[in-house]
């Protein structure tokens, strides 16, 4: 038969829905999918660049563009479903503002801090940075130099950028934006387990009987999962589905156990859940002797703020002591939980005294396996490591842990927050694998590798992403690199904290970026930069699923990725330049070398020709230096990792596969880690071994409810809480670029109760000002949309670029993890 | 091929997954057939249902998921396939996409 192209592509499109359905598809439509070479579409499987789950999707070219996308059957993660997010990839890349020049601010043909954005070329844009880096090295050494990454760098870019950082550059003041996102997660493994991210995958969501979820808005943050999870719950009628959050939201519609609690006060509420499994005797003591300890961690340790801001000065214990804690047995922890009654946590949290109980009998019960998911409600939080800690606390009273469907699970929201920032180490105190800056051991491995001399890397930590603010506004920190982020719209307090650093004249800023973001106009030099599938790259989920896509497409012209932008700068610095004499002595042959010589051409990352890329594929990056870079920076990271319970397979096994989860031994990926039979590292014998610590046990810590920086009170009357919507990920840098997604949701609007606009005298779309103590921000008034607040808190998505929530937000941190509290701080209305 | 007098540049196809509460099942699908260029192909035991949507535009073919996505009886709409045609240049697209013959 015939059939013209419009039936040929929508008879693709519906082979390829049924399939994923389970249903059967026409004749005609089954023999199409299969005939698809004949359309010139050439497909290829990328991971998807919005989120954390790491969803495959197949990516259709033809003439150099992506035309078409289908979520990836063969992916065990979405199982060809997309989400309304991944729907749109294809558009991405192509919005009509992408940028394809360095800009430089100047005026009458010279860089000016006050000058006009104005084309540039490469080679002009890397003469004023090398310039302006130079400068700031000879004034103040290599503590005034610093970056700013992302967990949407590719794992190669993060890896390079670290390792020009520390290694290239000597400073450590490099962090990525999952600071603001994952930093309590990864505080919360390693007190806990000593080692970072989660011990289950998505397995668990077939397995489970009972989820909960801790500040998790499933339904719209992490679609493909509450997919899984739907379906779980209706094919298996047992399953019952628990919600806490601070305000109403889509995730409720599934909820059997729906609970609003006041903010900050999960705490008390996962305190009463481990008071409840002793109380009624439900303790799996056979487990908990075998496989924990017992500590009292430290207590009123501040709020991460200024050490000038009153609540520091009335904070005990903020210094140094903060993360300490000493060991206490179980008695003395049951009695410390025994506080947390059902009525004390009913009265503090608002939620019913039932609810709490039900909630709690389902950790308790034996025979329930429960899955807990968390992301921002903890991690953004002043004590978002303990909120992690504590709910750890939960399943190993009950030994529900590291089973198929028992399983304590941190979501993230980057794509490779887990891969690139946790797993690379591009955070301010870390290197790969789990190492820290601090230890010498741990910088001896790093160097060995790197093959430098001892004493390269610098042993203080850097400055962390809230930090980097501050030091910028404080004229500390001069030359500075943003790539792959938007944090003049992410960052809390941007009135105070952020602008005035990037502005401050004795500051140079760079931001990399595809579209001219707010953080970008905020800049004096703009880098055009190359997007997902128009480079090589790989990522890392949240159930540790590392995967690899190859490029596609090219760029627009003059766009360069984050790598290419990274390596080729580095051909800018002769180790002289950047090196102490003392420290050229221990390896002479490095002088007259360039930084680009010593960390990348030279070094194993240099080591894999060109012949190994294959031919009918792009790969400008590695074209352009001679060698094939992605590769040799992927196997160089890797080796950090192997033996050491962080095992990658061979790069190239990733092209091939839909992804695999470390640690990968003997070629097998490990779905659960710390149970024997299932983590390959478990001690024979062991049943459970939490081989993060020395002694094989994970702890269980007695830390208690504090309160927020800051509550409302009589003037300041309202919580405000900030978040995402679906159709805006990210700060919507590219979600805003697609005009159909803008539309879904064109402007953050303030979601209140409806008393409480009433008793305001205002109505449903009233213009109105939100004044906190830092700032004020306009919009306008919502009361039937989708979240839905109780009476005294407002919720205000952060995604709007022209009413930028972050202005009214509190720069106050966990003081552990430095990570922003979005969710809780103190407000006012008025009408405009 | 009759649309060389076709205004819109593009065609746009997407196929998605609906998952309705099955108590309102029937709801759910005659919804899916009131929007313009919607079409259900197959309802899958448990209650999937499988469509399609075509339309001119990623605005419009936004606007008709929307319909259906925010309706109360769907507790899941994803989507799985989308692919663009460009037919603005109808001579390049002729070339590209000339008729294909398909062996039942």
């Amino acid at each position: 038969m015939t059939i013209n192209r419009r039936e040929f592509i929508k008879a693709n499109a519906i082979a390829a829905a049924a399939a994923v359905a389970g249903v059967s598809v026409p004749a005609v439509a089954s023999n199409l999918i299969t005939s698809s070479d004949i359309t010139k579409l050439k497909w290829d499987k990328a991971a998807c660049r919005f989120c954390g789950t790491g969803c495959s999707v197949n990516v259709g070219v033809m003439d150099g563009k992506v035309v078409a996308t289908h979520g990836d059957i063969k992916s065990p993660v979405n199982k060809g479903l997309n989400c309304v997010k991944g729907y749109f990839l294809s558009k991405i890349m192509y919005g009509k503002d992408r940028l394809t020049t360095p800009l430089l601010r100047m005026t009458n043909g010279k860089y000016d801090k006050e000058g006009e954005f104005t084309p540039i070329s490469w080679d002009q844009a890397f003469n004023v940075m090398a310039e302006k880096a130079n400068d700031a090295l000879k004034k103040d050494g290599p503590e005034a130099i610093g970056m700013f990454g992302s967990g949407q760098w590719t794992v190669q870019e993060g890896y390079a950028a670290s390792k020009l950082m520390k290694a290239g550059f000597r400073t450590n003041n490099i962090d990525p934006n999952a600071r603001h996102c994952m930093a309590s997660a990864v505080g919360g493994f390693m007190r806990t387990f000593g080692i970072d991210e989660p011990m289950g995958c998505y397995d668990d969501l077939e397995a489970a009987d009972a989820f909960v979820l801790w500040g998790s808005n499933m339904a719209e943050m992490h679609p493909i999962l509450w997919t899984r999870l739907t379906d779980r719950r209706l094919s298996a009628p047992h399953v019952k589905v628990a919600v806490l959050s601070t305000f109403e939201h889509r995730s409720f519609d599934l909820a059997d156990n729906g609970m609003i609690f006041t903010p900050q006060t999960d705490l008390a509420i996962l305190n009463y859940i481990a008071h409840y499994i002793i109380k009624t005797d439900r303790v799996n003591k056979d487990f908990v002797n075998k496989h924990t300890n017992f500590r009292m961690g430290e207590t009123d340790i501040g709020y991460g703020l200024r050490p000038e801001h009153p609540l520091e000065q009335k904070a005990k214990n903020n210094g140094k002591t903060k993360g300490s804690s000493t060991p206490i047995n179980f008695d003395e922890y049951a009695k410390f939980v025994s506080t947390y009654t059902v009525e004390y946590t009913s009265k503090l949290s608002g939620v019913p005294e039932h609810k709490l109980e039900a909630l709690a009998e389902m950790y308790a019960d034996p025979k329930v396996k429960v899955t807990s998911f968390w992301t921002m409600g903890f991690n953004q939080h002043t004590r978002g490591v303990w909120a992690n800690n504590l709910v750890y606390n939960i399943h190993l009273l009950t030994g529900k842990i590291s089973t198929p469907g028992n399983s304590p699970f941190s979501l993230t929201g980057q794509p490779s927050a887990c891969g690139t920032a946790r797993e690379v180490g591009t955070f301010s105190h870390r290197l790969p694998a789990d190492m820290v800056v601090a230890n010498p051991k741990h910088r001896a491995i790093a160097e060995k590798i790197w093959d430098l001399p001892e004493g390269t890397i610098p042993p203080k930590p850097g400055y962390h992403a809230v930090l980097q603010n501050r030091m910028l506004k404080d004229g500390k920190l001069n030359f500075y690199w943003v790539q792959c982020n938007n944090n003049m719209q992410a960052a809390a307090n941007i009135n105070e904290e952020v602008y005035p650093g990037y502005r401050n004249p004795k500051n140079f800023i760079v931001v990399s970026d595809p579209y001219p973001t707010v953080t970008a106009q905020a800049a004096d030099l703009i880098l055009p930069t190359a997007m997902w599938v128009e480079k090589e790259g790989v990522y890392g989920n949240a159930e540790r699923r590392t995967q690899s896509w190859y490029q596609m497409v090219e760029a627009p012209t003059g766009a360069k990725s984050d790598m290419w932008q990274l390596v080729e700068f580095s051909k800018r610095f002769k180790v002289e330049d950047v090196w102490p004499e003392e420290l050229i002595a221990k390896k002479p042959d490095v002088r007259g070398k360039t930084l680009f010589d010593v960390l990348y051409k030279d070094s194993s990352v240099g080591k894999f020709s060109l012949d190994e890329i294959p031919e009918d594929r792009l790969n400008d990056e590695s074209r352009h230096f001679g060698f094939y870079i992605q590769k040799g920076l992927f196997e160089e990271y890797a080796t950090f990792g192997r033996g050491h319970a962080h095992d990658l397979a061979p790069y190239d096994r990733y092209h091939k596969e839909r992804g695999l989860r470390w640690p990968v031994v003997d070629g097998k990926e490990t779905k659960w880690r710390f149970k024997e039979g299932s983590d390959p590292y478990v001690k024979p014998g062991s049943g459970w071994d939490f081989y993060g610590k020395k002694d094989g046990r994970a702890i269980i810590f007695a830390l208690p409810y504090e309160p927020a920086a800051e509550s409302p009170d009589e003037e300041y009357d309202l919580w405000l809480s900030t978040g995402r919507v679906l159709e805006h990920w990210h700060s919507g840098s590219m979600t805003q670029r697609v005009p159909e997604l803008y539309k879904a949701m064109p402007d953050a609007l303030v979601y209140m109760h409806p008393d409480d606009a009433k008793s305001r005298n205002m109505r449903r779309g009233d213009l109105v000002k939100l004044i906190s103590r830092r700032g004020e921000v306009q919009t306008r008034v919502e009361t039937r949309g989708r979240n839905k607040p109780p009476k005294g808190l407002v919720y205000m998505p952060w995604f709007d670029a022209s009413r930028l929530v972050n202005k009214v937000t509190l720069d106050a941190t966990d003081p552990l993890s430095k990570e922003t509290d979005y969710k809780k701080c103190a407000i006012k209305i008025e009408k405009v | 091929m009759t649309q060389k007098n076709h205004r819109a540049p593009e065609y746009h196809v997407a196929s998605l997954v609906a998952s309705p509460i099955l108590a309102q099942l029937e709801e759910v699908k005659a919804v899916i057939t009131s929007v313009e260029g919607a079409e259900i192909h197959a309802v899958s035991d448990e209650g999937k249902i499988v469509f399609t949507v075509e339309g001119t535009g990623f605005k419009d073919l936004d606007k008709k998921i929307d319909i259906i996505r925010v309706h109360k009886g769907i507790l899941n709409v994803s989507p799985v396939y989308h692919q663009v045609l460009d037919e603005s240049a109808d001579e390049k697209a002729k070339e590209q996409y000339s008729e294909v013959t398909i062996k039942k």
